[in-house]
């Protein structure tokens, strides 16, 4: 009797799933019928306005007191345009006006990131003339292949990997493409155009990215189903060839793994940051390697982690970063500046860990956080994001942490935290 | 004496009726794997084209989202799984990324930082394009169809159609959808209804294929309803327009070329 009330309840409550089902299906076509959705048109123009206020706790010596407030509108332009068969015009630029209230003083900082004529002289082959973001590289928190990074960085806004590496200059270049099914050779040639950057808030600053001939040369090719390795020759004038490798492999439905490898006969970068300054240093070339290799993992929530273990062999190991930091101000103070200047790291190993969480409690929140760890001295940078987008707006809250010792790597930022809310309007 | 020959004869007609019965059920069963086959082919044509795709998104009623997606679509030569290149176009802050997708090589190229990221097939369902690339999917590669039943259902129109049930079983471990089941309309091999399931048998998303029109010489679904399988509060429709046959060459879908897409 009572397994036959069972099953009574089973089939009802089964044949209410059912029917629920279908009235919600019915209701979800009910609403497609009156859905308006006209297509919208590509465009040519990607231009959007950004403001951003926030408060900057400064690192003050011996105490932690003191800070200053920010404010920043930004104005950011991208044209692309195919304006007669095979070729196009490709120009972006950004505009930072920044605020600071204490000292109070304002400065303005355009970024000529980009500006190229493209001609394609068949369908596969092609040429690239003028100012160009060539980017190479697999990994996301650092790259040793990504070659044209030096010099790149005019004005930095945020931690974030991803805006410092939409927010830099190109560099001048003849580049030349030739592709093939699953493969491309690219070439590359970039002339000296200045000698020294200027920093002036509308000079093109040449001389950031241009101070010396430099070239390069790249082929992939897929060798495997989901294979498609990349090689790199790179050199300057002032350094050894350098060889590079990228692999990307999937490793299940939610994993990516990724490698990528830079190597070849070079100065350390303390005996080349000693000597762009005119110091005398005995040349220590050795072959050296540079090394980022990570894992990207996606959870069914939606969730995205990366982890990434990122390595230098041009750098000062942990004995050497200590001693310079304690015996030499002046050689750690030109040891970090060219460090910054080359966008790479200055000391031997560094873990990186980077994750998003898409649609975060709400509907269109993302959560993103970033932890840069410095192996050697044990400093680390923290940062964290929510962000908020409609379809042509976004509303940011950003915090950061420098944390360390008064001469680690993190550590010795004057900015100790950053707290900034950032509004984005898309036109 | 009539009623008692009845009797005699009822077995036997019974008999002779079910056997009947059973050999033109099995004479006439229908090729399920074909039927999918022949679904799919209603969905895509079987040369490179291009479409656009225009999603808009729908949460307790309300609008939320709206999106436009550029898909250049192609078969690989082997006459396997379609590859695509798909450029967002809209909102204004997705506009002229791109993605590419190469069976289960995914890559996605955002034209401001230059860079060009592998991404996994569960990265891709993070974002619109999760739905607006299932579009471009030839299922009769990937899954092992069984027919499951017959039956009359309501489709997108609310018009009762007699369908084909499919229950589709993934044949590698890579897919998204390891169970699909497929309600195709026995007069022409049009796909009505799917519901996509995970693995362990949870159901992802119902999806409704309506509104036939000819495009590029064949009725093909304009518009697909999709709801999800948690929230049947959240609704995504999908309108196919500008189907065009096109040239899809092969130096486009690989990674290298991400930079260089720029559709005249």
């Amino acid at each position: 009797m009572n397994r036959l009330i069972s099953s009574l309840l089973l089939a009802t409550a089964l044949t209410a799933g059912a029917a629920l089902a279908a009235d919600s299906d019915m209701d979800a076509l009910l609403l497609a019928d009156h859905a308006s959705a006209p297509p919208a048109k590509a465009s040519d123009w990607r231009v959007f306005v950004e403001g951003a206020a926030g408060r900057t706790a400064l690192r003050g010596p011996g105490t932690n007191s003191g800070s200053i407030l920010n404010q920043r509108l930004s104005i950011d332009v991208q044209f692309d345009k195919s304006f007669a068969p095979g070729w196009r015009a490709v120009f972006a630029d950004r505009l930072d006006i920044n605020w600071h209230n204490e000292p109070s003083r304002q400065n303005s900082v355009n970024s000529f990131k980009e500006g190229y004529l493209s001609w394609a002289a068949a369908g596969d082959q092609l040429f690239d003339l003028g100012r160009i973001n060539a980017r190479h590289g697999v990994a996301i928190g650092y790259n040793p292949t990504d070659y044209f990074r030096t010099g790149a960085s005019r004005s930095i806004v945020s931690a974030d990997p991803s805006s410092q590496k939409k927010n830099r200059l190109g560099s001048g270049m003849l580049r030349s493409q030739t592709l093939w099914d699953g493969g491309s050779l690219t070439a590359i040639y970039s002339p000296k155009l200045a000698d020294q950057p200027n920093r002036a808030s509308w000079n093109p600053d040449w001389g950031s990215t241009n101070n010396q001939h430099r070239w390069l040369v790249a082929v992939s090719h897929q060798i495997a189903e989901g294979i498609n390795p990349q090689w790199l020759i790179y050199g300057e004038e002032h350094d050894a060839t350098q060889l590079g490798f990228n692999l990307t492999k999937l490793l299940n439905d939610s994993t990516v793994s990724y490698v990528e490898w830079s190597g070849g006969r070079t100065r350390s970068l303390l005996t080349r940051a000693l000597n762009e300054q005119g110091i005398n240093r005995p040349d220590d070339s050795a072959f050296r390697n540079r090394v980022a290799t990570g894992l990207t993992y996606t959870t069914a929530n939606k969730m995205s982690l990366t982890l990434e273990y990122q390595y230098n062999g041009a750098a000062l190991d942990k004995a050497n970063w200590d001693a310079l930091g304690r015996s030499s101000p002046l050689g750690y103070g030109l040891y970090r500046g060219a460090v910054h200047n080359a966008g790479d790291m200055p000391t031997r190993q560094a873990w990186f860990l980077f994750g998003t969480w898409q649609d975060a409690v709400v509907n269109n929140l993302d959560l993103s956080a970033m932890v840069r760890f410095n192996v050697a001295d044990r400093s680390r940078l923290s940062w964290l994001e929510a962000r908020y987008h409609w379809d042509q707006a976004e509303v940011a809250l950003q915090w950061q942490r420098n944390s360390g010792h008064a001469t680690s790597e993190f550590g010795a930022s004057p900015q100790r935290r950053i707290v900034q809310a950032v509004v984005r309007y898309f036109f | 004496m009539m009623m008692r020959h009845l009797k005699t004869m009822l077995p036997a007609c019974v008999a002779l009726a079910g056997a009947l019965g059973f050999g033109a059920l099995a004479w006439a069963a229908p090729n399920a794997q074909e039927i999918l086959a022949a679904s799919d082919a209603v969905r895509n044509p079987n040369y490179p084209f291009g479409l656009t795709t225009t999603l808009v998104e729908y949460r307790n009623g309300k609008q939320t989202s709206g999106s436009t997606l550029a898909i250049y679509s192609k078969e690989q030569a082997n006459g396997g799984q379609f590859r695509s290149l798909i450029r967002f176009v809209a909102p204004a802050r997705d506009a002229n990324k791109l993605m590419l997708k190469s069976g289960n090589e995914l890559w996605f190229y955002d034209p401001s930082s230059k860079a060009s990221i592998r991404i996994s097939p569960q990265q891709r369902l993070l974002g619109q394009a999760a739905n607006g690339d299932i579009v471009t999917v030839n299922l009769a590669k990937d899954y092992q169809a069984t027919l499951a039943a017959e039956e009359d259902i309501q489709d997108g129109d609310r018009q009762t159609r007699r369908c084909y049930k499919l229950a589709l079983a993934a044949t590698t471990p890579d897919v998204t959808y390891h169970n699909i089941e497929m309600w195709i309309d026995a007069s022409n091999n049009r796909p009505v209804k799917s519901r996509f399931y995970t693995e362990s048998g949870r159901l992802l998303k119902t999806a409704y294929y309506r509104r036939y029109q000819n495009n590029l010489g064949v009725e093909r679904p304009t518009e697909t309803v999709i709801i999800d399988g948690l929230d049947p509060n959240w609704v995504t429709v999908m309108r196919f327009s500008d189907y065009v046959k096109r040239e899809v060459p092969e130096t486009w879908l690989q990674r290298d070329y991400l930079p260089r897409f720029k559709p005249e």
